[in-house]
């Protein structure tokens, strides 16, 4: 279990990060969200032991971090981080040696991941002549090549076109199957909704939400409600209810920002009877709209 | 030492194959042929010599001028003949033993009169002429030319006081090679410093920094490099000192060299008259030095964000190496100077001033190993130093970071 307990960290006058805590249970698969400038970067490399906290504390197992236990960490950094003329699999062995393995161990598995991510034709090319997106591949190699106990992955999905996004996220479900916790940032809020057990929100260098989704969708005072054809009845039904004016969709479909804690059953029975009603349906909160409130308090945005 | 094994090789194995290294290298060892082997090569091929000599006049003249031009091999009459043509040209000359010069030798008003018709104008001036001054007396006083000559010649014998060199002429040849090491410790320093400083700049801007300082320490990821860049620099200059080992025993039995070396006979660094103490003087002044340079280099290229910014921050950092090379020029001509001894234990300027001492004075024992011991710890402050720098300035991306904000990551 990961265990990051009100960690803050300033560069100069700036202060990055404030005030961050949250657990990561082990075989989990973390999402940190923000937006840029966030302090997520900052968070990550403490949590790496790059960057020493100001105060707080990271532990591991218990354990305060340290070299040896950062060996059996693995990284995956926003930017791509590959010596350019080093060829692809003596890149990934490299980095497999600095986490400890043996040159044999490191190549038998240089050769498992670069098969399993499809980059096996590129082997003995630079990794400079490689495309964004096997240059990415070639990044997860080399960080998960010792079978890190905890994988930070910094914008995993950044620069991936579909395809390759879904073997990202594929051989991250596969890395937590086998018992690597992971902690992952993305923008991509569709793409790691479904994939991350919990979620942390941090804006400002602080905390702003945290949780499982679950949790997430229990504390968001409203609900999307999803009702068609646009009849005045149906519209006077949701008046009466003390709705807002309803956004209307390209299919004709009313959109209807409702409080969480309505009585959707009694809502639904009055539309029934108001009119021929086709569509009813109740819409949780979405990660990215969960996301947009939780930051919209700093940014001024207005929550959906 | 794992990590730092790791590191080492990769950076080994990295450097073997830039084509820069072979370039450099191959290209060193083809400058060195080509220093030791043109003149050889040019003489061959030179149409005439500036000290060959056409001398023209009445024989009897001719004959006491020709005995007292070469008896200091300062000249070689190649020719004599009783007159000049109207016009000398150079296919005179050179149908005349390849000559530089023709001389018209007579006498003129109870002096010697000379008309010379040189095929290079710069060769030739009124002091190159002081053979002949007794043959002018004589014919102004009546006294014998080799009596004057006698009589202006004074017995003489030079007794080094110091025992490093037996003749003048081994003493200058010492400068030459002093020169010529000074000169390969500051192009090895220079490019090994740079090759350290391009690998951290380049580990820096494409942020693998940020992997790997996540993974092994700092110190350990800095010290692989740098010992790294040290063994290629090595295997550099080793390849052109054994260059210049293999080609100058053959230039050394030509003739061009007979009065410079030492003998034919001897090989490699004995052939330029290199004592074996002064080599392993090179090894330690060339690796304490490229320490302090490359661990310095190393803390300077964690800094930038931008390969754009190299530039700012090698100015500094280039400006004690430059100034250690002139330092060591002036100890060349004055190796006891104040200020040259004073150098000789600076940390940065050591490396340089001392080796040239030692190269060409005799220098109290106590002086080089004062200076060995200096520049080993300036080498240990310099990496505990950098580590840190490197540790901050490794992650540290935006802006160069101001002095202040230095001085607090050494604090740190």
């Amino acid at each position: 279990m990961l265990v990051v307990d009100r960690i803050a960290r300033s560069f100069g006058n700036v202060r990055a990060v404030r005030d961050v805590s949250f657990v990561v249970e082990r075989g989990s698969i973390f999402g940190l969200l923000g937006p840029n400038g966030a302090g997520k970067t900052t968070t990550m490399r403490t949590i790496l032991g790059i960057y020493a906290p100001d105060s707080g504390s990271v532990t591991w197992e218990g354990a305060p971090i340290d070299l040896e236990l950062r060996r059996r960490f693995g990284y995956l950094p926003e930017e791509r981080g590959l010596y350019g003329k080093m060829k692809v699999k003596e890149q990934i062995v490299y980095f497999a040696r600095m986490h400890g393995l043996g040159a044999k161990l490191a190549s038998t598995r240089a050769d498992e991941w670069m098969e399993r991510l499809a980059v096996t034709q590129y082997a003995t090319r630079a990794c400079g002549e490689l495309s964004k997106g096997n240059q990415q591949k070639v990044q997860l190699a080399c960080a998960v090549l010792h079978e890190p106990e905890l994988l930070v992955l910094d914008e995993p999905f950044s620069g991936l076109d579909p395809v390759n996004a879904e073997t990202m996220l594929a051989c991250l479900r596969d890395l937590c199957a086998s018992g690597t916790t992971l902690i992952l940032s993305s923008h991509q809020m569709f793409q790691i909704e479904d994939a991350c057990n919990a979620f942390c929100v941090v804006a400002a260098g602080e905390v702003r939400a945290r949780g499982t989704l679950a949790d997430l969708r229990a504390t968001f005072p409203t609900r999307t409600l999803r009702v068609s054809p646009d009849l005045p009845e149906i519209r006077a039904v949701f008046a009466a209810a003390g709705a807002r004016e309803p956004v209307v969709n390209g299919s004709g479909e009313l959109a209807y920002e409702m409080d969480a804690a309505t009585d959707f059953g009694a809502l639904l029975r009055s539309a029934v009877a108001a009119g021929p009603l086709q569509t009813f349906e109740r819409r949780e909160p979405t990660l990215g709209a969960i996301y947009l409130r939780a930051i919209g308090e700093t940014n001024g945005l207005v929550a959906r | 030492m794992r990590d730092l094994g790791i590191v080492f090789v990769a950076e080994l194995v990295r450097k073997l194959r830039s084509r820069l290294f072979w370039l450099a290298t191959a290209g060193g060892m083809f400058a060195i042929a080509v220093l030791i082997e043109a003149p050889l090569f040019f003489s061959a091929i030179a149409q005439s010599s500036s000290s060959d000599i056409v001398l023209a006049g009445p024989p009897s003249l001719v004959a006491r001028a020709k005995t007292l031009m070469e008896r200091h091999k300062d000249y070689r009459v190649v020719a004599t003949v009783a007159a000049l043509p109207p016009h000398v040209t150079n296919a005179y000359l050179a149908a005349h033993g390849k000559a530089g010069a023709a001389i018209a030798i007579a006498e003129r008003n109870g002096k010697l009169r000379l008309d010379v018709y040189p095929r290079d104008l710069s060769a030739f001036d009124g002091a190159q002429f002081r053979d002949l001054v007794p043959l002018n007396i004589e014919l102004a006083t009546g006294i014998a030319a080799h009596r004057i000559d006698g009589a202006i010649s004074i017995d003489r014998a030079i007794h080094p006081i110091d025992e490093k060199f037996a003749d003048t002429r081994t003493a200058a040849l010492a400068h030459g090679v002093a020169f010529g090491m000074i000169f390969i410790l500051y192009l090895a320093i220079i490019i090994a410093s740079q090759s350290v400083m391009s690998a951290v700049a380049e580990e820096k801007t494409s942020r693998i920094a940020e992997i790997l300082v996540a993974t092994i320490s700092p110190t350990n990821l800095l010290a692989g490099k740098v010992f790294a860049a040290a063994a290629i620099a090595i295997v550099q200059v080793g390849s052109w000192f054994a260059t210049a080992a293999v080609l100058v025993p053959f230039a050394a039995a030509s003739p061009i060299f007979a009065s410079a070396a030492t003998g034919s006979e001897k090989t490699g660094a004995a052939a330029l008259g290199i004592d074996p103490l002064l080599i392993l003087y090179f090894i330690a002044f060339f690796v304490l030095g490229y320490l302090q340079y490359a661990t310095t280099y190393a803390a300077a290229a964690s800094l930038i964000s931008r390969t754009e910014d190299l530039g700012t921050v090698t100015t500094p950092v280039i400006l004690p190496v430059v100034g250690a090379f002139f330092v060591a020029q002036y100890a060349l001509v004055e190796p006891d100077a104040p200020i040259v001894v004073a150098c000789s234990f600076i940390p940065f300027l050591s490396p340089f001033v001392m080796f040239t001492r030692v190269a060409i004075s005799v220098v109290p024992w106590w002086q080089p190993v004062l200076a060995l011991l200096i520049d080993a710890a300036t080498v240990a402050v310099c990496f505990w130093a950098a580590g840190r720098i490197y540790r901050v300035g490794m992650l540290l991306y935006g802006r160069l970071p101001s002095p202040k904000q230095i001085f607090a990551a050494l604090r740190a």
